[in-house]
């Protein structure tokens, strides 16, 4: 082939991909990531996740199941306050979404666990939550022949409490919600977004926000101190054992108050907000950030502005926005 | 031995050599795969494992430092490191590289400080996230603070301004002193800033309410950041002090160590193996040279096998020869003794004529003595005693009246006496010419040798009758004649008659034993078909059982006392040896026997 036709074959190719492809943008190069694809994962392995996940045999009295406190529908989080554990009574924190949990660095308030898997470990025997115990989940589960079939065609050794584990885990790595305007907004359709939102995201940086809400899930990815700027529990009052976050875990004064950033996604729909379920509002929620954690004193517009900025960070699941 | 200890024996050293083949197998197997088992493999990919973790350190290391100088907001990468760090441990760990067994508590104990550093650095970097994070915050707010108060400032009157000068002074010089301690952190600035705090709390007071919120948000950020910054550094500083990287070292020195001791371990297999595989070629070789040897000697065998099968056909031809010569020359005395037995049956014919000859002979000379002859010369004298008176004395004397009467009865006895001796004498004539007709016969057929020559088989069955002529009449043996008309054929007169003269004298042998009645020997002659003759010889004596039918004709077979078995032998032989063929019939024990000679039919005249 000869020198020409090589370069006239390269334009031709040059001309109808130009033609045959859609514009696309330059995703944005922000402190704030987009949400990554839902990564293809073993369909047996997330439907067995999926079928666990609402199996209330996971807790002793066969009341409670994972759903039973992340409601999917609506935010992956419980709408009460305090969930209630097996026996009625309610859990000491607020219970996190389980949305887009797989992107935090850490899970739980105090980040105890580095692991979805161990997370669910912790969860069944926790005795304010599911109250069981591994070996009954394992006798529970193996007495169904659905379940054993099921385990059996998926894992090589059945069912177990590392299978159950990493059934739930996988599944869990599912559920993020992608499509949020915002996300649309970082990969480069900067139409998407309102010029108040937009704004709104400028303040959100300006007031130092994205200091601790960055990354792909806009938090999740650090421990901070509930209280950097004042101290929150005194202006509360009733300060309470669960207020002492990975103290209680490392017993080192350093991590007293210190929880998990959690992520802004879908913050929107998480009400009520905190380890303590304090702020029923996003307005709420945002005045305690600013004033214990920013030590600033922003103006109303600029709250708004944020709050506007902080709807636009809805995804979907299922296909339908939360 | 006995059989079964053999067997036994030989099943245990087929078992034997089934182990030891089992045996060496499994060695060369063993060796095989321990000298080929592919450590390096595994080492190297250990220690690109260790080095890519030195790299995500290395890599952590360098986004802590962005994190610091606030390059960037985002804490993503100082968490993602970890993970995969984490990832890549765990994949380590699921190797099973280490070998050396005196190593491995230095190993492990070189993994667990890894972990405990991996730890203790993981655990800084997350307190450095949250101190920094809001470090940087504060930071970042001084000079939006300062411009804050310095916004309240221009706010009031240039009196105003002119009397809190100080105040404003102060205030940035805190806000420099605190910028500057970001860059240098040190316990003097601490404390300038620490004094430049006070100031500003006393300012505060004589400062307008307007100011309060400003300066009490300026003065919070930068007690933040006196606290703060010194903790970071000294985050950093033990960040960097934990030493991720020199446990990582570690390990690869230790995997070093390990893949050499192993390595070493390799070589000594490799060197097992090329001693093994050698021993096992020499082996081989042996076993092909002993396999080559055996085929030699087995060569050698089979050429000294062909060799003495050759001399033994030698032997065997020579034998034959031997034999071939022992036979004619058996031939030979059978035939002398065909001869002897044709010669004793002559001298015995001969002895019974001469006998007759001899009877003859006594009566004549007796006749003679005897002879009435003399009663005429007793006559005569008379008559000479009378010669003038001759026939006065005949006619007057007494005793000559009676002489003519007596005279006349003497010439009638002398004619009888003539005569008998006549017929006496005829009859010893006739007595020797059956001496010379047996003697004559004799003479033409002994010494004969295989001449063909014109032959009556009538006169020729005669002859042999005539030569067992004694020892038929004397057995009274009985010879009926069933010649039919046959020409003049060519033969072998001599060896006929010998097959004759045996095959009638064994017919009258073979009837010797017959009391009961009478002995007949039929002799038949008959032209067969395809111009062969049949002649046969048919007796009524003890026949031939069947179990000696087949080995009548064998040489040294018979059933008499004093017989040499080669008669009816040389028989068969001297029959084939005329083209012919002798044959024997017999119904059974007592029924008799036929012995049949099928010669060809040859007319005389023609040219054999």
């Amino acid at each position: 082939m000869s020198d020409v036709s090589i370069y006239r074959l390269g334009f031709v190719l040059l001309l109808s991909s130009g033609l045959a492809m859609p514009l696309i943008a330059a995703p944005l190069d922000e402190a704030l990531k987009p949400l990554p694809a839902i990564a293809v994962l073993d369909p047996a392995k997330v439907e067995l996740g999926r079928q666990l996940f609402n199996e209330p045999r996971l807790s002793v009295n066969n009341t409670l199941s994972c759903a039973s406190c992340h409601h999917l529908e609506t935010s992956g989080a419980d709408d009460k306050a305090f969930s209630l554990g097996f026996d009625g009574k309610p859990v000491p924190l607020n219970t996190p979404t389980v949305f887009n949990a797989s992107l935090n660095f850490k899970q739980f308030w105090d980040g105890r666990v580095d692991t979805l898997q161990a997370q669910v470990e912790h969860v069944v025997i926790s005795p304010l939550e599911m109250g069981s115990d591994w070996k009954t989940v394992v006798q529970n589960l193996s007495a169904l022949p659905a379940y054993r079939n099921a385990f059996k065609q998926t894992y090589t050794d059945g069912v177990t409490a590392a299978n159950v584990q990493d059934a739930l885990a996988t599944y869990e790595r599912t559920l993020l919600t992608p499509n949020s305007r915002f996300d649309q907004y970082l990969l480069g359709n900067t139409e998407i977004l309102t010029i108040q939102e937009k704004y709104g995201y400028q303040r959100f940086k300006d007031y130092g926000c994205i200091a601790c809400h960055q990354g792909v899930n806009i938090g999740g990815n650090m421990f901070q101190k509930f209280g950097v700027m004042g101290d929150y529990f005194k202006a509360r009052g009733n300060p309470l054992e669960s207020d002492l976050g990975r103290y209680l875990l490392t017993q080192d004064e350093e991590d007293r108050h210190v929880f998990k950033v959690p992520s802004l996604r879908n913050v929107a729909v998480t009400a009520p907000y905190f380890h303590d379920a304090s702020a029923k509002t996003l307005e709420e929620a945002v005045d305690v950030m600013f004033k214990y954690q920013l030590g600033r004193t922003p103006s109303q517009e600029d709250k708004d502005l944020i709050i506007q900025f902080l709807k636009t960070l809805t995804g979907e699941w299922a296909g339908k926005p939360l | 031995m006995s059989r079964s200890s053999r067997m036994s024996r030989r099943r245990i050293s087929q078992l034997l050599l089934g182990v030891i083949t089992l045996l060496l197998v499994s060695t060369l197997v063993f060796l095989y795969l321990k000298s080929s088992r592919d450590q390096t493999a595994s080492y190297t990919q250990s220690r690109d494992l260790i080095r890519q973790l030195q790299q995500l350190n290395a890599q952590w290391d360098s986004e802590v430092l962005k994190a610091r100088i606030a390059i960037t907001h985002n804490y993503d990468p100082l968490v993602t490191p970890l993970a995969e760090m984490t990832r890549l441990w765990a994949d380590l760990q699921s190797r099973d590289t280490y070998h050396n067994p005196v190593d491995l508590p230095r190993w492990r104990t070189s993994q667990e400080t890894y972990q405990a550093a991996i730890q203790e650095k993981a655990r800084l970097v997350d307190q450095f996230k949250s101190h920094n994070a809001v470090l940087r915050n504060s930071l970042a707010f001084l000079p939006t603070a300062e411009d804050d108060i310095q916004a309240q400032f221009n706010e009031i009157d240039d009196e105003g301004r002119l009397r809190l000068q100080g105040v404003a002074t102060d205030t940035y010089d805190l806000l420099l002193s605190s910028l500057e301690f970001a860059q240098v952190t040190s316990d003097e600035r601490a404390a300038d800033i620490l004094v430049g705090l006070g100031k500003l709390a006393i300012n505060k007071e004589s400062l307008p309410s307007d100011f309060q919120a400003p300066v009490e948000l300026l003065s919070n950020h930068i007690s933040l950041i006196l606290r703060e910054q010194p903790l970071v550094n000294s985050l950093l500083e033990r960040i960097a002090a934990v030493p991720v990287a020199e446990r990582l070292d570690e390990l690869t020195t230790h995997l070093n160590q390990d893949q050499q001791t192993a390595d070493l371990v390799d070589h000594q297999y490799h060197r097992y193996l090329l001693v093994f595989s050698t021993l096992l070629v020499v082996l081989l070789l042996y076993l092909a040279v002993r396999l080559l040897r055996s085929f030699a000697e087995i060569n050698r065998v089979n050429r000294a096998l062909q060799a003495a099968n050759e001399t033994l056909e030698q032997r065997v031809e020579r034998r034959t020869q031997q034999l071939k010569d022992a036979q004619s020359e058996l031939m030979d005395s059978a035939r002398q003794a065909g001869m002897a037995e044709i010669a004793t049956n002559v001298l015995h014919n001969v002895g019974n004529v001469l006998n007759s000859v001899n009877i003859s002979a006594d009566l004549v000379a007796r006749t003679l003595r005897n002879s009435k002859a003399q009663g005429l010369g007793k006559a005569m004298q008379l008559l000479n005693e009378h010669p003038g008176d001759l026939g006065t004395f005949l006619t007057e004397d007494a005793k000559g009246k009676l002489l003519p009467g007596y005279l006349n009865q003497l010439v009638g006895a002398i004619a009888l006496e003539q005569q008998g001796m006549a017929d006496e004498l005829t009859q010893l004539s006739k007595s020797v010419d059956h001496i010379k007709d047996i003697v004559s016969t004799q003479q033409s057929y002994a010494g004969a040798s295989s001449l063909l020559e014109p032959v009556d088989i009538g006169a020729l069955m005669d002859d042999a009758l005539r030569m067992n002529a004694g020892a038929l009449s004397r057995h009274h043996v009985t010879v009926v004649k069933e010649y039919a008309q046959v020409p003049q054929i060519l033969g072998d007169k001599h060896r006929l008659l010998l097959i004759m003269v045996n095959l009638i004298s064994n017919a009258k042998y073979a009837m010797t034993g017959l009391s009961d009645r009478p002995r007949q020997m039929t002799l038949t002659v008959l032209p067969g078909a395809d111009d062969t003759l049949k002649i046969s010889v048919k007796d009524d004596g003890e026949g031939i059982p069947p179990e000696n039918m087949i080995r009548i004709f064998s040489h040294g077979f018979t059933t008499r006392k004093e017989g040499h078995g080669f008669g009816l032998h040389s028989c068969a032989l001297a029959a084939v040896e005329m083209n012919g063929q002798l044959s024997a019939h017999s119904d059974g024990p007592g029924r008799g026997a036929v012995f049949t000679l099928t010669i060809p039919l040859t007319h005389a005249g023609t040219t054999p």
